[in-house]
């Protein structure tokens, strides 16, 4: 596997396992992670390289919905399973770290 | 936003643009044809310098189309859509910086990347977008390389997969 095991990482494989069926856009997945957005992206970008995201942009019209199209993220199977045992393998990231994520709004 | 508030539809600035161009191109020009007196080699390094300059210079300019045929924009927010017609909320500013930094990345990759980050800006709190438009700005140059380095791997490597 190729993939560092960062907090941050683990933060965003954390949310997308929460429920794997669900389809995430970057700005929902920043949200629940508390990473801004620009640290998130190269994060889905590696996990979909990896094979363990698969993503689609958004089938609307822009501007009838007043808004460009969102780039949907969601673990694959193969993905799911894998982010799992990751996780459960994974030192779990400590509080303080977290807090100086949220504070910091995740940029590193 | 206007075409009067967008710095690049400055006819001045344009004008000035043009000019440096076609300057650049000349000194290219007169370079090469000058260079190919000298005995050997000699001449390879200072064209292949100048040439190197004026690639990044134009790469860097907001020339209409650019050298990939990006335009000023790109993604969704990009063209065919009118100049009063973009986002509100995205500032010229925060597009500008992110449509160069998106030429430094591979073209499809530099295209999904400006995408995904107006879609997020468009629709981000205004209080947390200036921030969110730095956080991309940040993590670009480390993603950059590792895109480029991606499809360089990908060009060693034909049958490998391309992500968009």
């Amino acid at each position: 596997m190729g993939l560092r095991l960062t907090v941050q990482v683990q933060l965003v494989l954390q949310a997308l396992l929460r429920d794997p069926a669900r389809e995430m856009y970057g700005l929902e997945l920043s949200e629940e992670t508390g990473l801004q957005p620009g640290t998130a992206y190269p994060i889905l970008l590696r996990l979909e390289h990896e094979g363990w995201v698969t993503s689609r942009w958004e089938d609307v019209d822009p501007r009838a919905e007043k808004r460009p199209a969102r780039r949907y993220y969601r673990l694959t199977a193969g993905g799911a399973a894998q982010a799992s045992a990751a996780l459960a393998g994974a030192r779990r990231p400590k509080d303080a770290a977290l807090r100086r994520l949220a504070r910091g709004g995740g940029v590193a | 936003m206007t075409l009067a508030t967008d710095p690049r539809f400055d006819p001045r600035k344009k004008r000035a643009r043009v000019a440096m161009f076609i300057t650049a191109g000349a000194i290219i020009a007169s370079s090469a044809l000058s260079g190919t007196r000298l005995s050997g080699w000699r001449w390879a390094p200072s064209v292949l310098g100048l040439a190197l300059i004026i690639v990044f210079t134009a790469i860097s300019m907001n020339l209409g189309g650019g050298l990939r045929g990006r335009g000023g924009m790109s993604g969704l927010c990009g063209r065919g859509r009118a100049a009063g017609d973009w986002p509100e909320g995205m500032m010229v500013r925060q597009r500008h910086s992110l449509v160069m930094v998106s030429r430094m990345m591979p073209g499809p990759a530099g295209r999904r990347w400006l995408a995904e980050a107006e879609s997020v800006l468009c629709e981000i709190a205004a209080v947390r977008r200036a921030a969110a438009a730095r956080s991309y700005l940040l993590s670009s140059p480390r993603l950059a390389a590792v895109m480029w380095a991606q499809e360089g791997l990908r060009l060693v490597q034909p049958g490998s997969r391309r992500s968009r």
